[in-house]
């Protein structure tokens, strides 16, 4: 015998695990960039007001005390994992069937668990345990399971010899096939399992071919097949209930390396590495929720889980490459916790590493050594602690009349240097912009932010420039070249620039500046300095 | 002093942002005395911009930035006549041998027409910026670019175009092409290579540098500008720009007194007809009037000797013969190739045109005003528009015309006409669907943004533009978002492309192509004018309208059904007048179908107004316009009519004008004799009078024309409240009201409709079917309607149906068989194809009919097979005739659902193995006569046999009626639910009339049409059919605001309301609006309009 677990509205379903309150009020998942969502599940009290999957989010937002979520991803794989569980606390053979479905082998479980009825209600009451709705069937083979699982609400137990009478009544869609098929079914009339399986089957396979006959099987409950059991995760976590509570990173640090060790042992056991971890610190007083933040390539983030953990710290760290190096870990946890430090006394920690293949690379002879890239991390990580992340990786020129715009991009050392992009633009430049980039004759020392001035002018024209560590009379101006841009943004740039030769005094040399006014404020700057 | 002899406008369709006529204005502002328009490869907005040049007083010199082999671009200004007609010929040539929106003149190309050109070196995408570019300042290849332009226009016309736009860049190119003009010796000019007029239009510059670039201003980088100086700035800061070199500035005014042509020599000359030897024009034309004349009038007709005479002499003296005997030639040529055509608008009002045979209305006969059509005061061409069968009989005679003008004098090619240009320009919702996506947009975002964009006539207050943004989830505090929203406003009107004018053509005696530039259309075969027809108009080009009418095609393909069909041939000219039958029918407002006059309004009005003889048609087409409706003519007018109000004139002497409507005006022409006769207009002064009040009426010259009308009565000794009803009349209504010619134009049509419906109603049922889309009702309301007034109509069978819906005689029955043009998806090649196996040998299964017509698709197949259209294949001679009929059809064992059955193996591809014979695999079933026969499966032949399927409900079959036809020849929808319906108190169509007005009523239907018109303050009118009739509904704006998705989105209402009724017009004010439901099937209205 087989069971199956179905959890309808499985969207809807997974979010109401935290949030109970969406199962009593009217209810509808929206799907979609704002502000154009549809709804894809919606709850009875929310079908009762009108509300249907394929609506807009604006219909349904003025409807009275509806409630509508947003998809979320993360909760819904945190509920199938929940499902998963559920299953292997029953049976060892587990099949993670959809998303939204597992089916369960019995064989063997009577002695245990009782008969099918009474697992089938074991099922139900853990089903709500993990604060779920599920209906629940236990059939001779996996499909009729499934199907009727979808079909039928609360624990149904089909006898061996009933599937094709009790599935009869089923809607053809259960079924799940193609569109086509379904469209052709749907055009034929045949809109129940019942009928399907009435059709004569060579017939049927001359117009839908061996699908059109599998189908057929599934409908009268006839397949047999063999369950394709799941293994059970790996999990690799390490807790520790704290006897007092830790205020200081030193102590903390200890159990932290301690639970590294451990965690990166039972890795290595397995032949496996690490490229993301959760630290999860459930703290004494108070509610902590902290934005994200990213630190180089380490993201070290707070996860605002904020209805199921009762508002414990969790963050993650995650690594350009796997490792099982507890000492490199415990280096980025504590850079980590230095630069955001929890706000209250720890009293539980809480570790997990998510387990991936362990690196393989082979350095060659005669190539130049590479930083480590562990090594690079931790350094990364340092810096940005101390500059911010914005001010940290490799400059690169931005597509802009915009004087001296450029980004910063990650970091990467060897990544893509030599490469090309094989893309070719399908932009076609005016031949002012494809032109020949003049060569330079002089170089420009650009200062980074740029020299505030004070400038007279007469005519419009500069005659004498006054800023910090820079005085002189204008003996040659050139300008100005005006440029402006972005005027659909907020940082829109307006500005008129200047090259002047300064005179700075008799015996001195002349020098060259770029010297720029900003024609939104007036406010004159040295820009820089050719050399 | 400065001219700018650079500037584009936004007819370099996406590379400029400024209108010309705001170029012209803000020139004149700036005291420039003249500005060179110079567009991309065109002289599209030359016509535009000369108008508006005139009236802010300042030159419009004529130019074109016209690409080079190399991709640059040369300034061309046009200097003389001869230099036009160069540009005109260099642009022509280039874009003929080019697919349409591209093009380059070569070098040879320039070399031969070069004459009368003056040539600038261009800015930033000039040639001498490119050599610049490729070669560098110290190459010769600048050097050698400039002597090129020496040897092909002349030194003398070659100048160095500077301009400055504050980049350090192209200040560096500006001092190499000094250092060479220097070397060379030619002489500087300064230009600003203008785009816009102000600084902001810079933002629409760059958006359409994105559009062009097919990118988002995100990522357009420095595709976009680098600032806003490419503005038209005025002569002074041009000076202090360029005061280090004031011959640039000098050389500018040099310029422009060379450039010495404008739009006012352009030269044009209407073709002159051809005419026997010895005999003139006019005489020829003076022969064929006459001639023309005996036929209208008979010999004596002393009222219609002295019009043609008058109007003879007025064309002699305007030299306007060629054009009258060229469209009679049009005239001669469609009725010899037996095409409907008939003259509509002003030249209905002339005695010339009706001997012509131009036009069908007797304007003597009904002294229409001769001066709407033709005044010498107005010096501008008559305007004859020809109504054509639409489709592939109007498409001959623009072909007739586009080769028969194209023919030189020794059989050489010329081009002599070309089509009218028409220009696309940027509209609510393709400026938001545009803008929103250069601006980064999301396309659902921007498809919700143009679904929201209101179609409504009417428009509430709250109905704006900001508040659409808002629906759409768009946040007006958002930059962004703000400057998407101002941006939509500031592209609106602005050229977005050329298309081709749908009927108008122009014709030129000698080469069109000297006149103005042509261009390929994207229909191959046809070439397009730059100009579209009003700019034509306005430059003095004379055109020929042919416009395709709908149910001219109706009408046409009618008389052959008939002859067909019933075995009769109608003539359209001679059809009986005031037929009793068609009054009845007018009268009774069973309209629908009928030309003009099926609309819910004219159905409205019809009942009150009863015509009973032609003219009264001529009101009922004239009278539902929003001039008369404004202007608050409509009620007067019936009241009168019923007798209910006096007829009174506003001042005695306005009688004779006034009489036939009543003492109310309904036509143009009434308003422009009360000018004449009230305030002693000229017949010119009175058509200007109308023109003035045109679409861009402004309030200054309205006031003005106020104050003459006034001066004009009093003198006239008319004032007070009389002066007043006259001065009100004329300028509330002279703009929206129809010509009485071309009303009555229209009324001949719709009196053919009428009659033809009335009297052939399979045949014009048939030809309204086969020229849809049309008229104001869907096919499924045109069935449902013949199918009430007692027509059969069947439904598609490939056994017997044709493309097109053809007519069936049973007996005395004449039916309507739906064509399989119907069938959803169906191409007509395939369906071509089955027709034509058919007449071969019948279907002797759907096998057989897969296998023979190979060309047909499986969706096809399946189409044909959902509608009922297969449930006759293989009935051959075996059927027995008692089965024939649709109502049997449906009992036979042999259904639509069979038909599905077998067709998806059918049209199921074997593997290789399986794959021939098929027909081998197929025989193990019975065929359909075994099967009546009572044999059993196996008794041989090919495979037909029932399916294991269950057949449809009627609901199924309604559904998949109008998925697949849209339409259903079965019963009304409505029909199946009438017990139920009857229960909830609902009435039918036809009851209501029995009903007392004043009481509450419940009426139900599918919602066939829904208008908001602009005219009736935010009310809502619904046509609701059901298996009876149509009734209407009316919904207050209250009720409409509380109902406003159910109204709009809901297929079947019901609608519970007080019965209204006057004067036999029927209607439900709504009180009470609920959705219905009734059927899955998804059915179709018109609404909005």
């Amino acid at each position: 015998m087989y069971a199956c677990i179905y959890i309808p509205d499985f969207p809807l379903q997974a979010l109401a695990r935290h949030d109970p309150a969406l199962r009593s009020r009217p209810a509808a998942v929206v799907e979609g960039t704002p502000p154009l969502c549809t709804v894809i599940v919606a709850n009875a009290p929310a079908r009762a007001l009108g509300v249907a999957p394929g609506m807009a989010r604006m219909e349904v937002t003025p409807l009275p005390s509806i409630e509508i979520r947003h998809r979320s991803s993360a909760e819904e794989s945190s509920a199938h994992a929940a499902l998963l569980d559920l299953g292997f606390s029953i049976s060892p053979r587990v099949e993670d069937t959809a998303r939204d479905t597992v089916v369960l082998d019995l064989a063997g479980l009577e002695p245990l668990f009782g008969a099918p009825r009474q697992i089938a209600q074991l099922l139900t009451g853990r089903t709500r345990e993990l604060g779920c709705e599920g209906q629940v069937v236990v059939a001779t083979n996996p499909d009729a399971a499934v199907h009727a699982a979808r079909g039928f609400a609360g624990i149904t137990v089909i006898a061996a010899g009933e599937e094709s009478a009790r599935l009869g009544g089923l809607p053809i869609h259960v079924l799940a096939p193609t569109p086509e098929i379904l469209e052709t079914l749907d055009r034929w009339g045949v809109r129940t399992f019942q009928a399907l399986a009435a059709l004569p089957t060579v017939a049927l396979a001359e117009r839908l071919g061996q699908e059109g006959v599998h189908l057929q099987k599934l409908a009268r409950g006839h397949t047999r097949r063999t369950l394709v059991p799941v293994e059970a995760a790996p999990r690799f976590e390490e807790v520790q209930e704290l006897e007092y509570p830790v205020t200081l990173l030193e102590p903390l640090a200890f159990i932290l390396g301690g639970l590294l060790n451990q965690l990166c042992a039972r890795l290595k056991a397995r032949a496996l590495a690490t490229q993301e971890l959760h630290l999860k610190l459930e703290l004494e007083a108070g509610i902590e929720v902290e934005p994200e933040v990213e630190i180089g390539n380490s993201k070290l983030a707070t996860r605002p889980d904020r209805e199921s953990l009762q508002s414990p710290q969790c963050r993650t760290l995650q690594l350009p490459v796997p490792t099982q190096d507890s000492q490199l870990l415990l280096k980025l946890w504590l850079l980590n916790l230095k630069s955001e430090p929890p706000r209250a006394p720890i009293s539980k920690v809480t570790l997990a590493a998510e387990p991936v293949k362990p690196r393989v690379a082979q350095g060659g002879l005669f190539l130049p050594l590479a930083p480590d890239p562990e090594k690079l991390e931790v350094t990364l990580a340092r810096i940005t602690g101390v500059i911010g992340k914005e001010k940290l990786g490799s400059p690169e020129l931005v597509d802009t009349h915009r004087p001296g715009a450029f980004r910063m991009k990650r970091f990467a050392p060897g990544v893509g240097r030599h490469k090309t992009d094989g893309r070719r633009s399908t932009i076609r430049r005016p031949p002012s912009v494809i032109q020949r980039e003049p060569q330079p004759t002089t170089a420009l020392r650009v200062f980074r932010p740029p020299l505030p001035a004070t400038v007279e002018t007469r005519a419009g024209h500069p005659v004498r420039v006054f800023a910090f560590g820079v005085r002189g009379d204008v003996v040659a101006a050139a300008g100005p070249w005006r440029t402006s841009g972005d005027w659909w943004r907020d940082d829109s740039w307006s500005r008129d620039e200047w090259d002047v030769e300064l005179f700075k005094g008799h015996g001195q040399p002349t020098r060259l500046y770029r010297i720029f006014c900003d024609l939104a404020t007036g406010d004159w700057f040295i820009r820089g300095t050719y050399d | 002093m400065y001219v700018e002899l650079h500037a584009r406008s936004a007819f370099s369709f996406l590379e400029g942002a400024v209108l010309p006529e705001e170029l012209a204005t803000r020139s004149a502002e700036l005291n420039m005395p003249a500005t060179a328009l110079a567009d991309r490869d065109g002289v599209y907005g030359a016509p535009r911009f000369h108008l508006a040049a005139q009236k802010a007083g300042i030159r419009a010199h004529v130019g074109a930035e016209v690409t080079s082999a190399d991709g640059a671009r040369l300034t061309l200004l046009v200097a003389s006549r001869a230099g036009y007609q160069n540009l005109c010929r260099l642009i022509t040539r280039m874009k003929l041998r080019a697919p349409k929106g591209e093009g380059a003149a070569t070098e040879a190309d320039f070399a031969e027409h070069a004459a009368g050109l003056i040539c600038l070196t261009g800015g930033d995408e000039g040639s001498l910026a490119a050599s610049l570019a490729e070669g560098g300042r110290d190459s010769g290849a600048p050097r050698q670019c400039l002597e090129r332009l020496c040897r092909i226009f002349g030194r003398e016309n070659v100048y160095v175009e500077l301009q400055r736009h504050f980049d350090c860049r192209e200040e560096a190119r500006n001092q190499a092409a000094i250092e060479l003009a220097h070397s060379l010796g030619l002489p500087l000019v300064a230009t600003n290579g203008v785009c816009c007029a102000t600084a902001p239009q810079r933002e629409i510059l760059d958006v359409f540098t994105c559009l062009r670039n097919h990118c988002r201003l995100e990522t357009a980088g420095r595709l976009l500008a680098r600032n806003s100086e490419r503005v038209l700035k005025s002569p002074a800061e041009m000076a202090r720009l360029f005061a280090d070199l004031p011959e640039a500035i000098a050389n500018t005014a040099e310029i422009s007194s060379r450039l010495e042509f404008t739009l006012n020599d352009l030269g044009y000359e209407f073709p002159r007809y051809p005419t026997p030897p010895g005999v003139t024009q006019m005489q020829f034309l003076r022969q064929r009037t006459e001639e023309g004349m005996l036929g209208r009038y008979g010999p004596h007709h002393p009222r219609a000797l002295r019009q043609v005479e008058h109007e003879l002499k007025l064309i002699e003296k305007l030299d306007l013969a060629g054009y009258f005997l060229i469209v009679w030639d049009i005239i001669r040529y469609c009725r010899a190739q037996n095409i409907l055509v008939q003259g509509r608008g002003s030249a209905a009002n002339s005695a010339v045109c009706y001997s012509l045979g131009i036009t069908a209305v007797d304007p003597v006969g009904m002294e229409l005003l001769f001066e709407r059509f033709l005044s010498e005061e107005r010096g501008e061409w008559p305007d004859i528009d020809l109504d054509l069968p639409s489709g592939d009989q109007r498409e001959r005679v623009i072909q007739y015309v586009y080769e028969h003008y194209s023919q030189g004098a020794n059989g050489q090619k010329k081009a002599g006409a070309a089509m009218t240009a028409n220009v696309i320009t940027y509209r609510g919702r393709s400026a938001a669907r545009e803008v929103g996506k250069v601006l980064g947009f999301e396309a659902e975002t921007l498809d919700r943004l143009s679904s929201l964009v209101s179609a409504w006539e009417y428009r509430d207050e709250k109905d704006t533009l900001e508040r659409q943004f808002r629906d759409a989830g768009c946040d007006l505090a958002q930059l962004r978002i703000r400057k998407f929203f101002e941006l939509c406003l500031a592209v609106q009107d602005l050229p977005r492309h050329l298309g081709q004018h749908s009927g108008g053509m122009v014709i030129c005696q000698g080469q069109l192509d000297s006149v103005v530039p042509l261009e390929p259309a994207t229909m191959p075969g046809r070439v397009v004018v730059q100009w579209d027809k009003e700019d034509c108009a306005d430059m003095g080009i004379i055109k020929v309208d042919l416009l395709g009418l709908g149910m001219m095609a109706a009408l046409e393909d009618s008389i052959v059904l008939i002859r067909d069909g019933y075995g009769k041939d109608v003539d359209l000219a001679h059809l009986p007048p005031d037929d009793p039958a068609v009054y009845a029918t007018l009268q009774k407002a069973d309209t629908v179908g009928m030309f003009q006059i099926e609309s819910r309004a004219q159905m409205s009005c019809l009942p009150r107004l009863r015509p009973e003889r032609f003219y009264d048609l001529v009101v009922e087409v004239a009278i539902i316009r929003p001039g008369p409706i404004v202007g608050k003519m409509v009620h007067p007018y019936l009241k009168r009519r019923q007798g209910r109000e006096p007829v009174t004139y506003p001042h005695p002497s306005l009688e004779p004008v006034l009489k036939r409507t009543l003492g109310v005006p309904l036509f143009q022409e009434q308003l422009l004799r009360l000018a004449m006769i009230a305030a002693g207009f000229t017949g010119g002064e009175a058509e200007e009078l109308r023109r003035a009040m045109g679409f861009k009426r402004s309030q200054a010259r309205m006031e003005e024309i106020e104050k003459k009308l006034r001066r004009g009565m009093a003198e006239r000794g008319i004032t007070g409240r009389a002066a007043d009803e006259i001065a009100q009349s004329i300028t509330s209504f002279a703009l929206y009201g129809f010509p009485e010619s071309h009303a009555a134009s229209f009324a001949l049509l719709a009196y053919a409709s009428a009659y033809l419906k009335c009297h052939y109603l399979a045949a014009f049922t048939a030809a309204l079917l086969n020229n849809q889309p049309m008229g104001f009702y869907s096919p499924a309301t045109i069935v449902k309607d013949a199918q009430r007034h007692g027509l059969r109509v069947k439904p598609i069978d490939i056994a017997r149906s044709g493309w097109r819906c053809i007519l069936e005689r049973t007996g005395d029955e004449i039916a309507v068989r739906l064509g399989l043009c119907y069938v959803k998806g169906l191409r007509e090649e395939a369906a071509q194809a089955m027709v034509a196996e058919r007449a071969r040998r019948p279907f002797a299964s759907i096998d057989d009919l897969a296998e023979r017509v190979s060309v047909l698709r499986k969706d096809e197949l399946v189409t044909l097979a959902e509608v009922g259209a297969l449930n006759w294949v293989g009935e051959g001679s075996a059927l027995p005739s008692r089965l024939h009929g649709n109502r049997e059809r449906e009992a036979l064992p042999y259904h639509r659902r069979d038909a599905l059955w077998q067709v998806e193996r059918a049209a199921r591809h074997e593997g290789p193995l399986l794959g021939s014979p098929v027909s081998v695999l197929r025989t193990n079933y019975t065929t359909l006569p075994s099967l009546l026969a009572g044999e059993g499966p196996g008794a041989g032949g090919r495979a037909e046999p029932s399916s294991p399927l269950a057949a449809m409900t009627p609901e199924e079959r309604l559904v998949a009626d109008f998925h697949g036809t849209g339409l259903t020849t079965g019963p009304h929808p409505m029909a199946y639910r009438r017990r139920e319906l009857r229960a909830l108190g609902i009435r039918a169509a036809n009851e209501l009339e029995s009903i007392p007005a004043g009481r509450r009523v419940r009426v139900a239907g599918g919602v066939i049409a829904r208008q908001r018109p602009g005219t009736a303050k935010g009310f809502v009118f619904l046509s609701l059919e059901d298996e009876t009739g149509i009734a209407n509904a009316i919904i207050t704006p209250g009720v409409f605001e509380q109902n406003r998705v159910t109204v709009v989105q809901e297929q079947f209402l019901l609608v519970e309301g007080r019965l209204e009724k006057q004067d036999g017009v029927i209607s439900v004010r709504a009180e009470r609006v609920l959705p219905l439901d009734v059927t899955r099937a998804t059915t179709r209205s018109h609404d909005f309009h």
